[in-house]
């Protein structure tokens, strides 16, 4: 690749993976090949909470991660399992330490040659959505700097979930902040001719509106579009009987 | 093969810091008051420019302002909405980066009208860069420096990464509002300011035109007059100027009190 900077080659996967065939496996297996390059940890992987509150393997580095990741769930039992639960991080510095939280999972982690783990929980709009989650070979934890970049791919590993979701619908929610934004602006429009024809406030225009709406059970956007339309008078918001001539 | 992973390396700790720095300043932001406009402040900040407008498409291909980061990105806005040219509108149309790095210089004929003002408001380099998730544009990211020059590499980067969490940004905020409004957060992010379209149907009744017409005669004064079009609004809303159906001709109203 001619560019060598590295965000527009990250910002380049990450529109690639948006557009055509995103898929947030590969996004976030790339993830996980991240933390193993940029964090002092020997493995990585996430895990993401169903809708109905069932954790999923998502993503690993490795297989001897996936098989760890995979026990734990069926178990339901480890490191893992409790960040995305509690929603807070969960640590073991020393898996040979004694220890009686994990007592399937540790003797398998350790026989994987894997001796601390740390689980960060990802969170999106006050919800735990899963766990990134880092497996050392050493024992010990990892250092502030690292400790702070981890948290951070956790968050890119939430946004890029979120990136997900927003793909699926960012068809519909853009085309609704256009309408939205542009019923506001009949809206506003409607006020003004309101005023001026009454000689209102602006919020005694919009109370006119919202009155002639519910009095006729219709939404103030089409009222409003109406005003704009001169398909109806501002007249005859206010008096009914005098809906012939245009203002 | 050791060259290569500690490059790869060094790579994924750049982009980490560099999302981990717009979350940082979108976190003070979001916690500082007014609280309105963070994205804007932290998009000047973290891109090192001097100013940054965000503004919206709606469905009939207006732009609204989401927000600015300062009173003279603001203007800047505004002067482009005045003369319906300018990058915001050149980014939201093609779909492509704007880079002027050298605002009225020998070479830019790019914009006729806003150039000249652009650089009288101040700005000396504009660069606009779409907001888009995928295939749906929502709008563009405008940034403006007081200094003419070009856009480092860097730069370009962090302003692509920011229009980026910008995008996702206003989708998340707006996800879950009802139907034909825009989401209260959406709103406490944003300085939208519908003034302009109050006046226009002021100006309608006012000059029996319809209000498309109505915003056409606002702006053409407010460029001959030389006056923002949010302030002249504003005047027209308060009743300190109106526009007169027969001869075309607006009118200054004065008035002790009212």
């Amino acid at each position: 690749m001619a560019r060598e900077n590295v965000l527009v080659d990250t910002l380049v996967e990450l529109a690639d993976n948006l557009v055509d065939n995103f898929d947030v496996i590969d996004l976030l297996n790339l993830l996980c090949q991240r933390c193993v390059e940029a964090l002092d940890v020997d493995a990585a992987g996430v895990m993401l909470s169903s809708p109905t509150g069932e954790l999923q393997f998502i993503a690993s580095s490795s297989e001897s991660m996936r098989v760890l990741e995979l026990f734990q769930i069926q178990a339901d039992e480890g490191p893992c399992v409790d960040c995305a639960n509690t929603g807070q991080p969960v640590l073991s510095e020393s898996l040979t330490a004694p220890d009686e939280r994990w007592p399937r999972f540790t003797p398998r982690a350790i026989a994987q040659g894997f001796h601390s783990v740390h689980s960060l929980p990802m969170h999106l709009r006050g919800r735990t959505i899963g766990a990134l989650n880092l497996f050392r070979v050493e024992a010990g934890v990892i250092a502030d700097e690292g400790a702070r970049m981890a948290q951070g791919l956790a968050d890119v590993a939430t946004i890029a979930i979120l990136q997900h979701r927003s793909a699926l619908d960012a068809t519909t929610l853009n085309a609704q902040l256009s309408h939205a934004l542009n019923s506001r602006i009949i809206i506003e429009q409607a006020k003004g001719m309101v005023a001026q024809t009454l000689n209102y406030d602006m919020d005694d225009a919009f109370a006119q509106l919202r009155k002639f709406a519910r009095d006729h059970n219709q939404g103030i956007t089409l009222v409003a579009s109406m005003v704009v339309g001169r398909e109806i008078t501002v007249n005859s918001l206010v008096n009914p009987a005098a809906k012939g001539s245009a203002s | 093969m050791l060259v290569g992973l500690a490059a790869s390396r060094a790579k994924a700790l750049v982009a980490t810091e560099r999302l981990l720095e717009i979350f940082g300043l979108l976190a003070r932001h979001s916690h500082a008051t007014p609280a309105r406009g963070s994205l804007c402040s932290v998009a000047a900040e973290f891109t090192e420019f001097d100013g940054a407008n965000i503004a919206l498409l709606s469905g009939s291909k207006q732009l609204t302002a989401l927000c600015s980061s300062n009173a003279a990105s603001g203007a800047l806005f505004e002067l482009e909405i005045t003369l319906g040219e300018g990058p915001t509108t050149d980014a939201c149309g093609s779909d492509s980066v704007v880079r002027v790095a050298h605002l009225g210089g020998e070479e830019e004929t790019r914009w006729l009208s806003y150039s000249p003002l652009a650089l009288a408001n101040g700005a000396t380099s504009v660069y606009a860069f779409p907001i888009t998730v995928g295939a749906v544009r929502l709008g563009a990211l405008t940034l403006f420096r007081w200094e003419s020059g070009d856009l480092s590499e860097e730069q370009e980067s962090d302003a692509y990464l920011m229009a980026s969490v910008v995008a996702r940004a206003i989708l998340d905020l707006q996800a879950g509002a009802p139907r034909g409004s825009i989401a209260t957060q959406l709103e406490r992010e944003a300085h939208f300011d519908f003034t302009v379209h109050q006046a226009a149907g002021m100006v309608a009744v006012q000059g029996s035109l319809n209000v498309s017409d109505a915003l056409v005669a606002l702006r053409a004064h407010s460029f001959a007059s030389n006056q923002g079009l949010s302030e002249l609004a504003a005047r027209v809303v308060t009743r300190r100027i109106r526009y007169e159906a027969r001869d075309g001709v607006w009118y200054e109203v004065y008035r002790s009190s009212e």
